[in-house]
């Protein structure tokens, strides 16, 4: 990795200040949403939250300074490490010794799930570019649709069904954007769909009753709407102007299940009311379309591909979880990138805006 | 197939700028709910948040059974009520606190000023009593009308169902303190919820303690119950099966009673603990139902130290238990054989310091095997200086001597196996032939931990392989599906010859058929032994003011196939022979059938029953 001068220039200041403005906004949010907070973890949160962000900058820089054809060589052997990784979670959740380690591991399932949305992205991209001349052949389907479902169904027997569902959606983007037709689309949707049965039954006994109850919000419909009520009523009531800083009172209340995490837009919202909301609003939109922009002039289709997936995984995470706090949208559990509370998620959120850079510094370097 | 799906470069830039439109659409859709939600609705909502009347409520996960290895419970919840209020919900503070208090019998100044303390955070629950009565219970429903805010919540306490019974391999739980709190291991704790804080409880406190559950209540403009909204099922925590043998751990404690020391039980070939008393100990039901504090006090400063936990964090010297390792390291090295014979005249001198036997008028000729059987101080005397402290101290840590076993249970003691560079290094003096001599019967600065002891010999018994002692079988849904299960894990083999160690178990063998050891035999099944005392010096006595001596006896058996290693120690008991072999002769008996000889075992607590 040598470093050239021009990078200093080409280095792309928008985009990594769109990303430190939202990180900021989150910690800002961690910690005057948790002030009144019972519990010192809660109060805590902005704290580390801040630490994670050093840890962010650092694999900004990290994504920025690696040659990204480097990435595209070992594309393969990133994923196939996560995969494993992935595989000895699920196997270790079994056998472990020791109910400590095994909480870890139930604690922190999240950290190469989340690294494998990067994981596979850069997969995806490799293989389309490696298969660029047949493109239009059909069976070039296959082999993507595989690479996706193994973490997938890996993901949902921890269980996170709102990363798997992601991993989903961002590989339909994928697909979507090389050329995938609206018939095939929905042939691999309804694939998709026939799996579910099988994965059901690998589980066992206690773990399908986790996962009823962790999906029980959406299922029950006399329960359905509450928790849904409660970030709407969050969200309206901030109005135009918001209720300030420790005014928010619904929030308070603790209805919203993880404040912190999932529903911290709805704590935003009824802090700062319609014009704060006009902010974040707009930081994503320049973040996505610029990143996408990028992703259109790159100077190969690695790149092209790979800066689609990081602005894709982004996107969708963020449209997924607005629509969910505005309640147009099920409980899926995804985070709100870059202002959720949670490491890992940020570090690869980071690492994934790290590339995109890199895509846009490459394009005249060489 | 002919039939392209996908298209070349180009064709994907203009695939990404349709791509930027949809993202477009979409935002501007957020956008309009927004407004939706914030601009024109916002008044709504502002109205609904002012007038919330949806509360949440915890529902306290019960904990798993505990069981041991035969299935038995040991530790189960019983459901208690505790009154809540939530300060949100109280018109009048003083107008509730007069109604409140008469009926939970407190001043009502004291609950008013409770319930205003609360006023910071006027969702969360405030306490005011914990486990009432079922008079008050009655009280309450009549009175629902005055108290406005007021709740019961159901909240289940841990039962220890024999009291202190392996209070100290069991542990206790408590509410999870402040300190705690600001741990990281603690993150996903709320204050007041319980948690593991020792043994058992604490290690396995991930698997037993559950998932909690929540209520949404709908309430109306007083505080009371209008309607259940939703209701998510507290998971009840996984049951654990223990390595532990209740009949075994009962028969222990009941010969054990009235005394001070430890007793721990073993299976030789896998490491499972399946006795482990400590004693005194300490009643665990206390601390689920919150600790008063003079009871709190009385446990932690009561000289006899209730709550250490002895087999692995109490170190004694082993006395002539020790021998047995002296006697592996000369056969090692072959500075002595079985044949190899001293004279013991009642004392032995060395330059011009006397050490004596216990045995004043001393043993005469003794082999290996008689020294052994008689506990002889003088043939070990002289064992111990032919063999030397470096061979001695290395067979010590291989057998696993001044280093912890490695149970999952924290703080456990190292114990201490002196060597001339110890010596050096921490009392700048150098190490002396007569330093041997005493650390070869197991006094001076040599120390052990009970634990140690019973690993060691499980080793002995099992022919050379130390085992990390471990307590839980197994984890169990409750509908009894094993979540995890656990086995024996070889900590290492000792490096030493297999006959070495036979000719350690015959010593054994002979100490309990014709030695000190003899009143620990059982009718039908041979017995393999050793006692021991640990010399307690006027400056180590303690609080106690007790200077009588510790008694030790370790014990296997059968002899043939060993199916279970004990070590007792007696403090300021005297001999082990007549303090300790008799508790272990109790643990043999719960576990291979009573005695159906009584004569023969009254026998064996003759006068040879001394050390």
């Amino acid at each position: 990795m040598y470093f050239d001068r021009r990078m200093l220039t080409t280095f792309d200041w928008h985009m990594a200040g769109a990303t430190l403005m939202l990180v900021g906004l989150g910690i800002l949010t961690l910690w005057s949403g948790n002030l009144g907070s019972p519990s010192a973890m809660r109060q805590g949160l902005y704290l580390r939250q801040t630490l994670w962000l050093a840890f962010g900058i650092l694999a900004l820089l990290a994504a920025v300074l690696v040659n990204y054809r480097t990435l595209a060589r070992f594309a393969y052997v990133i994923y196939g490490v996560l995969l494993a990784l992935l595989i000895v979670v699920a196997l270790v959740g079994e056998v472990a010794y020791g109910a400590q380690r095994w909480i870890r591991i139930a604690g922190w399932t999240l950290q190469p799930s989340e690294f494998m949305k990067l994981a596979l992205i850069l997969t995806l991209a490799r293989y389309f570019e490696d298969h660029k001349e047949r493109l239009g052949d059909l069976r070039l389907l296959v082999v993507p649709t595989l690479l996706a479902v193994a973490p997938v169904l890996l993901i949902l027997k921890q269980p996170d069904l709102g990363t798997s569902t992601l991993l989903c959606l961002l590989t339909l983007a994928m697909l979507l954007v090389v050329g995938l037709r609206g018939k095939h689309l929905l042939a691999l949707v309804l694939a998709g769909a026939a799996l579910a049965p099988l994965l059901w039954s690998f589980l066992k006994d206690y773990q399908r009753q986790r996962l009823l109850v962790f999906l029980s919000p959406q299922l029950d419909p006399l329960g359905a709407g509450y928790h849904i009520t409660q970030s709407k009523i969050a969200v309206g009531s901030g109005e135009l102007f918001g209720k300030g800083l420790k005014a928010a009172s619904q929030s308070q209340l603790q209805f919203l299940p993880a404040s912190h995490t999932d529903f911290i837009f709805a704590v935003w919202a009824e802090q700062w009311g319609f014009i704060g909301c006009l902010v974040i609003l707009f930081l994503y939109y320049f973040l996505t379309t610029h990143g996408l922009e990028i992703a259109s002039e790159a100077r190969d289709l690695f790149g092209a591909l790979m800066a689609f997936g990081v602005m894709a995984m982004i996107t969708i995470q963020f449209v997924v979880n607005s629509g969910m706090v505005l309640g147009v949208m099920p409980v899926v559990g995804i985070p709100l990138p870059l202002l959720s509370y949670g490491g890992s998620s940020l570090v690869v959120t980071c690492l994934g805006i790290g590339l995109v850079i890199n895509v846009r510094m490459r394009r005249f370097l060489y | 197939m002919s039939q392209p799906w996908l298209s070349p470069a180009p064709l994907i830039q203009r695939k990404i700028r349709r791509a930027a439109m949809v993202v477009t659409a979409a935002f501007v859709l957020l956008l309009m709910r927004f407004w939706y939600l914030q601009a024109l609705e916002g008044r709504h909502y502002a109205t609904l948040s002012a007038h919330n009347r949806l509360r949440l409520r915890p529902l306290e996960a019960p904990r798993g059974f505990i069981l041991d290895r035969t299935g038995a419970v040991m530790v189960e919840n019983r459901p208690s009520f505790n009154v809540h209020v939530i300060p949100a919900d109280v018109p009048d503070v003083e107008e509730a606190a007069q109604a409140i208090g008469p009926l939970l019998g407190q001043a009502s100044t004291e609950v008013a000023a409770r319930i205003r303390a609360g006023r910071a955070q006027p969702y969360e629950p405030v306490l005011l009593a914990r486990e009432v009565d079922e008079r008050t219970m009655v009280a309450m429903e009549e009175r629902k009308i005055d108290l406005p805010g007021v709740s019961l919540r159901v909240h289940p306490i841990r039962s220890y169902l024999d009291g202190d019974s392996a209070a100290h391999f069991l542990g206790y739980v408590s509410e999870v303190s402040q300190e705690q709190l600001h741990r990281e291991e603690y993150r996903d704790f709320q204050p007041g919820e319980m948690v593991g804080q020792a043994g058992v409880e604490q290690v396995f406190d991930a698997f037993v303690r559950g998932i909690n559950g929540r209520e949404e209540i709908e309430v109306d403009a007083r505080g009371r119950l209008v309607r259940l909204v939703d209701r998510l099922e507290p998971q009840a925590g996984f049951n654990l099966v223990l390595t532990l043998d209740k009949k075994l751990q009962a028969a222990a404690e009941k010969a054990f009673a009235g005394k001070r020391g430890a007793v721990v039980a073993m299976h030789p070939q896998t490491g499972e603990i399946l006795v482990w008393v400590s004693r005194p100990s300490y009643n665990p039901n206390l601390f689920a139902q919150r600790l008063s504090r003079e009871s709190w006090e009385k446990l932690s400063t009561n000289p006899s130290h209730p709550l250490q936990n002895r087999p692995m964090q109490a170190q004694y010297a082993p006395g002539s238990i020790f021998k047995l390792v002296v006697m592996a390291a000369g056969l090692e090295t072959g500075a002595i054989t079985p044949d190899t014979t001293f004279y013991c005249p009642g004392h032995f001198t060395l330059g011009d310091v006397t050490f004596d036997d216990w045995e004043k008028a001393g043993h005469g000729w003794q082999n290996l095997m008689q020294a052994t059987a008689n506990s002889c101080n003088v043939y070990f005397y002289q064992a111990s200086l032919k063999t030397g402290i470096d061979s001695i101290g290395w067979v010590a840590r291989e057998f696993g001597l001044g280093q912890r076993t490695g149970i999952a249970v924290g703080d456990e003691a190292m114990g201490l196996i002196p060597t001339p560079a110890w010596k050096r290094r921490t009392q700048k003096e150098p190490w002396y032939p007569g330093d041997t001599v005493i650390t070869g019967i197991g006094q001076g600065k040599i120390l052990a931990t009970p634990l140690q002891i019973v690993t060691m010999i499980s080793a002995i018994a099992n022919g050379g392989t130390i085992h990390r002692p471990w307590m839980l079988k197994r984890v169990e849904s409750w509908g009894g599906e094993v979540v995890a299960a656990y086995g024996p894990e070889v900590v290492r083999k000792v490096n030493l010859k297999p006959q070495v160690l036979e000719v350690i178990r015959r010593g054994m063998l002979r100490a309990v058929e014709e030695g000190t050891g003899r009143a620990s035999r059982i009718p039908g099944v041979r017995v393999a032994g050793k006692t021991g005392t640990a010399q307690v010096v006027k400056k180590d006595a303690g609080l106690t003011g007790q200077t009588k001596d510790h008694g030790w006896f370790t014990a296997f058996a059968p002899y043939e196939d060993p199916e279970i290693a004990i070590v007792v120690i007696a403090e300021n008991a005297g001999f082990g022979s007549v303090a300790a072999a008799p508790v272990a002769r109790a643990i043999l008996e719960a576990a291979f059938g009573p005695a159906r000889d009584r004569t023969t075992v009254a026998q064996g607590t003759g006068p040879g029953g001394r050390e």
